[in-house]
């Protein structure tokens, strides 16, 4: 529509505010940013810009990207009037496509939880239903995009924080391969887990936004100096004779039995379409939940110590001394899951506990990434489901224990830890909620697995559902 | 794990746990050990531990200025600043 101007970017732009708007009680955005929007789309529409890929297409932010001149809070009290001094290179590069930041999502605080309800600025809810969690970390981005305010928005993704919401709000997003999209920018929560990425209605339009979003960034060491390929031109390929792992010890039997029902049908749609299943072993993949609750929040401890309430953020009044403004700005800026973790965190690394818990962990991963590679020798790409289960009510998890809200993880964590890129895509529903597909592609193979998603997209309509948003 | 245990922990992240939280804290802190104390059933002798994903040395690049002094926006983000560092208090006397 913009490109045969049945619609400006201006009237889009304003369309988009108004949706927002009139979409507030899902508490999906923490900050809006709409003079700039306006003014970025009557430039665009003045310019006629037919090159740009992104030209006038409006994107929200998940509020853990740096954003110049626009106030950026992790959804965190302690950075609740931050304003960036430059912006996060991810976001750089698609509003260089022409893509205008519409606002920022809301998120759970640091990107610390699988439901959204660590904000400090409140739940988002679940735009399938009133009152559920649309999934952590990245909630608001892929509620955002659920609802329609948006075609697309990024996430990040430490643990599952891109697909596990995807999963429970019905979209599909993709967590690339470490390195593949630059973290300069990003408020660091496990810098050696942490990796961006797009939430979209479809592959293809995941695979659009990461052709944006990817490449070598000389400002992030660990960014990739690798050769990019055009995701765009590499999905839409026939898939016969794609070999499919079953990972064995995941004991799918043992899921509720919609979820289970989802994943056979996805199964053999695969199947009609040419692949092929095997059966894998990752024999040390239980470890993955244990590996991750040490060694993320030990990354956590030390990202998280330069909150101290001197240089932003923050800051507690009526303080004795240094030490004491140190205690006081991050205690009262903190929120208990965030402070829970640093603690975990600081716990681990400690004189007498580093030996048994984080670097016991760093080998148990060692031992995880192992066994992927030797998967990858004899399979393309490995199906899970995303999550355990659907979307659930709020406060109805992990409230008496926070190790139940840790396993909705379960499927999604070993490929941070390995470093593999993974998405999610929509594969049916169970009691009128969305239920995830997994894809696990080996190391820097997002083609094949957004080509496989792609695929399914074209011979399944799950993608199509929207939900109705008569609750709100 | 034990109060005191927690009271270090506490103290070397500066953190501070409501009196009304403390045992809720340590119940969860408790949980979650033993969730990483699972790992102890993992052989990993002689394994090297995998510290990052990508297993390569971070580029180098040449020590070249590359922005412009932007000291005055970044003042401008504490909470507490004169024109040329950022105010805490007195630290000596």
């Amino acid at each position: 529509m913009l490109d045969n101007k049945s619609i400006s970017s201006e009237e889009l732009t304003k369309e988009t505010f108004k949706l927002a708007e009139d979409l507030k009680e899902l508490n999906c955005f923490v900050t809006m940013n709409e003079d700039a929007s306006i003014e970025k789309a009557r430039s665009i529409d003045s310019a006629n810009d037919k090159h740009s890929t992104l030209a006038g297409i409006p994107l929200a932010q998940k509020d853990l990207f740096c954003t110049e001149g626009l106030r950026t809070t992790c959804s965190s009290k302690i950075l609740s009037n931050f304003i960036p001094p430059y912006t996060a290179t991810a976001v750089e590069r698609l509003e260089h496509a022409g893509s205008i930041t519409i606002g920022k999502t809301n998120m759970d605080e640091f990107a610390m939880g699988s439901s959204n309800e660590t904000s400090y600025f409140g739940n988002v809810h679940n735009p399938w239903k009133k009152g559920y969690v649309p999934g952590g970390s990245s909630g608001g981005s892929a509620a955002a995009v659920a609802a329609g305010i948006v075609p697309a928005a990024t996430g990040t993704d430490t643990g599952g924080s891109i697909r596990q919401p995807a999963a429970h709000c019905g979209i599909t997003g993709i967590k690339p391969t470490y390195g593949r999209v630059s973290r300069w920018g990003m408020i660091a929560f496990a810098s050696s887990l942490d990796q961006a990425g797009p939430l979209a209605r479809s592959a293809e339009d995941c695979a659009i936004l990461l052709n944006e979003m990817s490449g070598h960034d000389a400002k992030d060491t660990t960014s990739l100096d690798v050769e990019t390929t055009d995701l765009l031109k590499s999905i839409n390929q026939p898939i016969e004779g794609l070999k499919i792992g079953i990972v064995k010890e995941f004991n799918l039997g043992d899921l509720d039995s919609g979820v289970q029902s989802c994943f056979e049908n996805s199964k053999k749609l695969y199947e009609t379409l040419g692949a092929e299943f095997v059966e894998i072993s990752l024999p040390n993949i239980s470890a993955s939940v244990p590996a991750y609750y040490s060694i993320a929040p030990a990354e956590c401890s030390s990202n998280l110590s330069r909150f101290d309430g001197v240089r932003f953020g923050y800051r507690a009044e009526n303080t004795d001394d240094l030490n004491d403004l140190y205690i006081k700005s991050r205690s009262e800026g903190f929120g208990d899951e965030v402070k829970r973790r640093i603690l975990i965190g600081t716990y681990a690394l400690s004189a007498g506990y580093y030996d048994a818990y984080y670097k016991k962990a760093q080998q148990v991963r060692r031992l995880i990434k192992n066994d992927f590679e030797l998967a990858f020798k004899s399979i393309d790409l490995l199906m899970t489901p995303t999550s355990p289960g659907t979307a659930f009510a709020f406060g109805s998890k992990g409230a008496q224990n926070p190790v139940e809200l840790y396993l909705e993880d379960l499927f999604t964590i070993s490929s941070n830890l390995a470093g593999l890129p993974a998405i999610s895509i929509p594969h049916g529903q169970v009691n009128a909620l969305p239920v995830g597909l997994q894809l696990i592609g080996n190391f820097l193979k997002e083609d094949q697995i957004l080509n496989a998603a792609h695929i399914f997209q074209q011979n399944s309509e799950f993608h199509l559902d929207k939900p109705s948003m008569e609750d709100f | 794990m034990d109060q005191e245990t927690v009271r270090t922990i506490c103290y070397l992240a500066r953190l501070e746990i409501d009196k009304d939280k403390a045992q809720k804290i340590e119940n969860d802190l408790e949980t979650i050990i033993e969730l990483i104390g699972g790992l102890q059933a993992f052989n990993t002798e002689n394994i090297e531990p995998l510290y990052s994903p990508l297993e390569q040395t971070a580029f180098k690049h040449e020590d070249i200025e590359n922005s412009d002094n932007q000291k005055k926006k970044f003042l401008n983000n504490s909470a507490s600043s004169n024109e040329d560092y950022f105010l805490v208090p007195r630290v000596v006397e």
